[in-house]
């Protein structure tokens, strides 16, 4: 059996589906009896999901920026 | 090509500065991180400009094979390499602390079993966690003091939802060393809100 930090050394490739079904199969293996790891992978997943909720902040220079391209698009024409 | 970009195509060839705004508002964050791990930050935000005139330059011949954002990242990791060949092949795995280090051998004991397991969070969905305006600002150093490879695949990956595939492919790195690459950078961003949720501060 997998110990908890070769779970947590693995978690990585576990989420973005980087492990073979053998070594799918050990991840939940292991997180079947650890309720550590179990919320070690559930708060990863959640950190996963606020980085892809944190708003971008708006481009400081996009005015500027699009004055540029329209400058290329209609001197390009 | 989904049928927003169809639209928002239309609008830009038709020269439409609200298009240009849009098309800016939405790429341009996963650009500067894409323009970030090429040439590093000196030089990040003019090569994402050299991205964008590129990209009003060749609208017309953009065929739909790709998504936009696809394309819009591939002008901007060619724009990168083109305009400053620097060699970072050799630093691309150096590592650097993290201001609230990361999950690393300390926290387990000789057998491999925690030592100080993992801290229940107070929050358990992305908006809740976010909802302190000040974690937000300390996810934003964060990512920040990450090495410079690390900070972008991880944006990459899980800001913007790249595939590990198409990382590797624009930033010309192996798919283990962004595996690697991510790995490390989650670890130090999960200590980071660790810390956060146990004293409420960065």
């Amino acid at each position: 059996m997998l110990t908890c930090k070769q779970y947590v050394a693995r978690s990585s490739d576990y989420l973005d589906g980087q492990l073979t079904f053998r070594q799918r199969l050990q991840m939940r293996h292991h997180v079947l009896f650890c309720p550590n790891c179990r919320r070690f992978t559930r708060q990863m997943r959640l950190m996963g999901a606020a980085l892809k909720t944190l708003p971008e902040p708006p481009p400081v220079d996009l005015e500027m920026t699009v004055k540029r391209m329209m400058r290329e698009q209609s001197g390009g024409q | 090509m989904a049928a927003d970009d169809t639209e928002l195509l239309k609008r830009l060839l038709a020269g439409e500065q609200q298009a240009f705004r849009e098309l800016v508002s939405t790429y341009q964050g996963a650009m500067r991180a894409v323009a970030y791990a090429i040439v590093g930050n000196r030089h990040a935000d003019e090569a994402v400009q050299d991205a964008w005139l590129a990209v009003v330059r060749n609208l017309v011949s953009f065929e739909s094979r790709s998504s936009l954002k696809t394309w819009l990242l591939t002008i901007t990791a060619n724009a990168a390499k083109n305009r400053y060949k620097q060699n970072r092949r050799e630093v691309l795995l150096d590592d650097l602390p993290s201001p609230h280090g990361t999950i690393d051998d300390d926290r387990f004991s000789s057998d491999g079993h925690w030592l100080l397991a993992p801290l229940a969070w107070h929050q358990d969905t992305p908006e809740a966690l976010l909802t302190e305006h000040e974690l937000r600002e300390c996810l934003e150093q964060t990512l920040l003091s990450l090495p410079q490879l690390q900070s972008s695949v991880l944006v990459l990956r899980d800001r913007q939802g790249l595939e590990l595939e198409e990382i590797c492919n624009l930033l010309q790195i192996s798919l283990s060393n962004a595996r690697v690459l991510v790995h490390r950078a989650r670890l130090k961003v999960f200590a980071t809100v660790e810390h956060f949720e146990e004293t409420g501060e960065c």
